[in-house]
């Protein structure tokens, strides 16, 4: 069906010319998933552009074919390559959120390509888009039809664009990512909607994804990417079972994984190389623990790296018993206002009924010293408000918080500075929450001086220290922060949060932009600090695996509530809330029992 | 939406009522006494005191203001000192001749502007899109008046096509009518195309590198499609906002081009009443500018909302 035969593809940039792919070779079979796996900068979005033939003018191809259906799409023309596009190819993008035109009609968009592909009138189109919408699984189909996309929620986008990309039937689907930015449950539902399609239509589809777990549950064969290569290509569960490449491998130890609870998570140390001049040779050697031994790679588990000074502090919980909660929330409410409602008279009163939504609705929660809670829910369940109310960052409508022993509900803000000092947080994004034209040593000085822990002369020593503790080499104190790498960013963020020795660090979604082995590797450093300094945290994900591997007590968390809080062994192993149960069946896993889908009929079709 | 309409149509009232104030107040100040102005150098102070009691020049300011702003409310714009006419027809008429000119304008300006942002975005950083700059740059760059001069140079006394100044209306004939306004129309558009497409040349080529645009590539849909179904909407949105802007800016520039046209219009009016001492017609005149300024704008934010579904009211699917 489509077979990409040594193909390279080369960028020019401002900074030189990048080889993003070198000599790629797949081939996806009639009415099979091929899964592209790797991390950021791999390549793997520039396969699915170039399958396309929607690369970038600044894009070049020396070698290579790419053969749909026989027929090469690099040297077909321009027009030729359209009618292929949306027609016979569909194509499904990594995020929902802006993908979809904010100006048209989620109708007109899922419904135009047949206007152009297949000659229906606008009105045709329309009432087929509505017909599709319902076959993607959303739930009265012409109220959506006729909405705007920022009507829409993450999950019912990306079923729009589904049923987009399905409209002209088209034979190849490629989905780049196409559950990344979605919440565990919701991408569930989509990845059982792909896998009912595909029976369905005999579907073929080039599934893009840095999550192994979701390719285990959705692909026939994978092909992992490296630096623009690939290094290893078979079936889903030869390679997720028995990989045979260094990298491959050190990407599955990398993840966390629910009941099997170890001490430090296996992360990839180094960074891709730079393509402008790609190595000879093995493009992972740098990186590779294998390198220079000869070892059976299959047998050899990939190897822990136990930094070495971590001293354990005395667990938390003889610590809970005798210490008193470094933070404690009682009843905390926070209410949003939606819509003002329309006005209407009582007597001769105005009253407006508002819409209101609660995201923090009478929680009560404490954390032990050094103890580290997990905060999990799905997006919108109101974590992060929560995390930003315990800090005062969003002020609360009822409610107590004690952190440190100090009642600061009801103080003003301008009487928190203790508070600051002892509370700190480190943010999703460390792209935009470091401010792009300080430096490093800026960055963290900063608090330092703000609340007078060293003397000015003293400030380098203490920003080099900060570096030391989340181990980025001290001479990155003069770079800015474009200059790092995204886990490098977020390195300087934790170490921000340090900086002012805080005994409670509110982590929200910390690693969840980061690439697998980067994540793993911050996971463990957090772990460390805690371990080393006696920080607690409260830790926010949607990332139940990360969440069950650092955290001491997980709290669930949904519309606003706590629905159940323990033990995270227990809750991990026997969960008891309804909403728990299903939100960790839904996490896609790369061990345990493939994936049964739980439709009756599909069982069997499932290849090994 | 017929709540926002009402909130803003009550706040175009607001701003009018402050600028009334402001003009009224500032002419006011003006070391010019209306009773001097009406009666000449020679008048007696017995006859100036005279009109004044008559004009009420000697009540209290506000009771002055409120019975000019209330005149106004009931359509009597007072008398011009100068003319002796009331100042409501001659206002509407210059004001009649003036929209011509303007309204005009504005239609080529948000037709060429738009159209050549377009294209210089389309062919960025290529001979056409710097052509389209350095062309609409020396347009905002230069005053108006010497494009106008030249204007005339070239087309009334080198080539003889149109004529140098003046108007005539419709009934003189379509032709003569239409030759009067080529010239000022041609000077105000090239006065103010660069802002138009400019902003709409970024604002294009932003739109054009976003996610939703390399989607509908994907879709295979036509490059006309993509250009004017998905792109433009989402760029027009900024290009709107200034369009009502430079509705206003137009209101200024027919000051100067009216007068180097000798083009009877509400500039004229304005620069002729300034030069006169002419209050009444000058206090009217300005009244009326301000209020075209706040309606275009009132008009530019309707529009926005229109295009734009996020602000829309009181929708919700999901």
């Amino acid at each position: 069906m489509l077979i990409i035969d040594d193909l390279t593809v080369r960028y020019r940039t401002a900074g030189g010319e990048i080889e993003a792919l070198s000599s790629v070779s797949l081939q996806a079979r009639r009415g099979s998933t091929l899964a592209l796996v790797g991390e950021s900068g791999s390549g793997k979005s520039t396969i699915a552009l170039a399958a396309m033939g929607l690369l970038p003018a600044e894009a070049s191809v020396p070698s290579g074919r790419i053969l749909f259906d026989g027929a090469d799409i690099l040297t077909m023309g321009a027009e030729a390559r359209r009618q292929l596009r949306g027609s016979r190819i569909g194509l499904v993008f990594q995020d929902p959120f802006s993908v979809l035109n904010p100006s048209l009609r989620i109708g007109d968009q899922v419904g135009e390509g047949l206007v152009h592909h297949r000659g229906f009138t606008p009105e045709a189109a329309f009432e087929r888009a509505i017909a599709l919408l319902d076959e993607v699984g959303i739930v009265n189909p012409e109220a959506v039809a006729k909405a705007y996309p920022h009507e829409l929620s993450g999950g019912m986008r990306q079923r729009a664009l589904i049923a987009g990309a399905l409209a002209s039937e088209p034979e190849l689907l490629i989905l780049d990512e196409p559950t990344t930015a979605l919440d565990v449950t919701i991408e569930a539902q989509i990845l059982d909607l792909l896998e009912d399609l595909r029976a369905r239509r005999g579907l073929t589809m080039l599934f893009i994804s840095h999550n192994l777990g979701v390719v285990r549950r959705i692909a026939d064969e994978v092909a992992v990417l490296y630096a623009g290569q690939i290094v290893e290509q078979g079936a889903t569960e030869d390679v997720l079972q028995r990989p045979a490449h260094p990298y491959s491998k050190g990407l599955l130890a990398a993840i966390p994984r629910i009941g099997r609870k170890t001490a430090r998570l296996a992360a990839i140390p180094g960074r891709l190389p730079d393509l402008r001049q790609p190595p000879t040779g093995c493009r992972f050697a740098p990186r590779c623990p294998f390198a220079t031994s000869a070892e059976t790679l299959r047998e050899t588990p990939w190897p822990v790296q136990a930094d070495a000074d971590v001293v354990k502090s005395p667990s938390p919980a003889t610590q809970a018993a005798t210490a008193e909660p470094v933070v404690a929330v009682e009843h905390l409410t926070k209410s949003f206002v939606l819509g003002r409602g329309t006005l209407r008279f009582e007597g001769w009163r105005p009253v407006r009924d508002a819409t209101r939504i609660r995201p923090v609705d009478d929680i009560s929660l404490t954390i032990a010293p050094g103890e580290v809670v997990g905060l999990v829910g799905e997006s919108g369940s109101g974590k992060t408000t929560l995390g930003r109310t315990i800090l005062r960052l969003v002020e609360a409508d009822s409610g107590v918080i004690r952190i440190g022993g100090e009642t600061v509900s009801g103080k003003p803000q301008s009487a928190l500075k203790v508070m600051r000092r002892t509370a700190q947080i480190v943010f999703q994004n460390p792209d935009s929450s470091l401010n792009p034209r300080k430096t490093i040593r800026e960055l963290l000085g900063r608090p330092i001086a703000r609340f007078s822990l060293a003397p000015a002369g003293e400030i380098p020593r203490r920003v080099d220290e900060l570096l030391d503790l989340v181990r980025l080499p001290v001479h990155y104190a003069d770079r800015y922060p474009h200059q790092m790498s995204g886990g490098e960013k977020q390195r300087v963020g934790i170490a921000r949060a340090l900086a002012t020795q805080p005994r409670f660090i509110v982590c929200d979604e910390p690693v969840s932009a980061l690439d697998v082995s980067v994540q793993a590797a911050i996971v463990n450093l957090l772990a460390d600090l805690k371990d080393r300094l006696g920080v607690a945290y409260l830790f926010i994900s949607h990332d139940i695996s990360v969440v069950a591997h650092l955290a001491d007590r997980v709290a669930v968390m949904h519309h606003g509530k706590i629905v159940e809080v323990g033990q995270a062994d227990a809750i991990m192993s026997a969960p008891s809330h309804p909403y728990t149960i299903r939100l960790l069946s839904a996490v896609p896993r790369v061990d345990g029992p493939p994936h049964v889908q739980p439709k009756a009929g599909r069982a069997a079709a499932v290849p090994a | 939406m017929a709540a926002y309409i009402t909130r803003r149509l009550a706040l175009v009232v607001l701003v009018l009522v402050a600028v009334s104030m402001l003009v009224f107040g500032v002419t006011t100040l003006l070391p010019a006494n209306v009773a001097y102005l009406i009666l000449g150098a020679f008048a007696t102070p017995e006859q100036v005191r005279a009109l004044e009691l008559k004009l009420g020049l000697t009540d209290p300011v506000w009771q002055q203001y409120l019975r000019w702003a209330g005149g106004f409310v009931t359509g009597d714009l007072g008398v011009s000192t100068l003319m002796n006419r009331p100042v409501g027809p001659m206002l509407l008429e210059a004001l009649q001749r003036s929209l011509m000119l303007t309204g005009l304008s504005f239609v080529l300006i948000a037709v060429i502007g738009v159209g050549l942002g377009i294209v210089a975005a389309l062919r960025h950083g290529r001979p056409l899109d710097h052509g389209v700059s350095v062309a609409t740059y020396l347009g905002i760059a230069v005053p108006e008046f010497f494009w106008a001069i030249v204007v005339i140079i070239v087309f009334a006394a080198w080539l003889g096509w149109l004529p140098a100044s003046g108007y005539e209306p419709l009934s003189a004939g379509v032709w003569e009518w239409a030759k009067h306004l080529i010239a000022p129309t041609m000077t105000l558009v090239f006065g103010h195309l660069a802002h138009v497409s400019r902003l709409t040349r970024s604002s294009m080529i932003e739109v054009m590198q976003s996610p939703y645009i390399t989607a509908a590539r994907a879709k295979g849909l036509p490059e006309r499609v993509i250009v004017l179904r998905h792109a433009l909407r989402n760029a027009l949105l900024p290009t709107i906002t200034v369009l009502a802007l430079d509705f206003g800016r137009l209101m200024g520039g027919i000051v100067v081009i009216e007068t180097v046209f000798a083009y009877p219009g509400l500039g004229r009016l304005v620069v002729f009443s300034i030069q006169n001492r002419d209050l009444p017609t000058l206090q009217a005149a300005i009244l009326v500018v301000a209020a075209i300024y706040a309606l275009a704008n009132l008009l530019a934010d309707l529009l926005y909302a229109r295009l734009n579904p996020k602000i829309r009211f009181g929708r919700h699917v999901a």
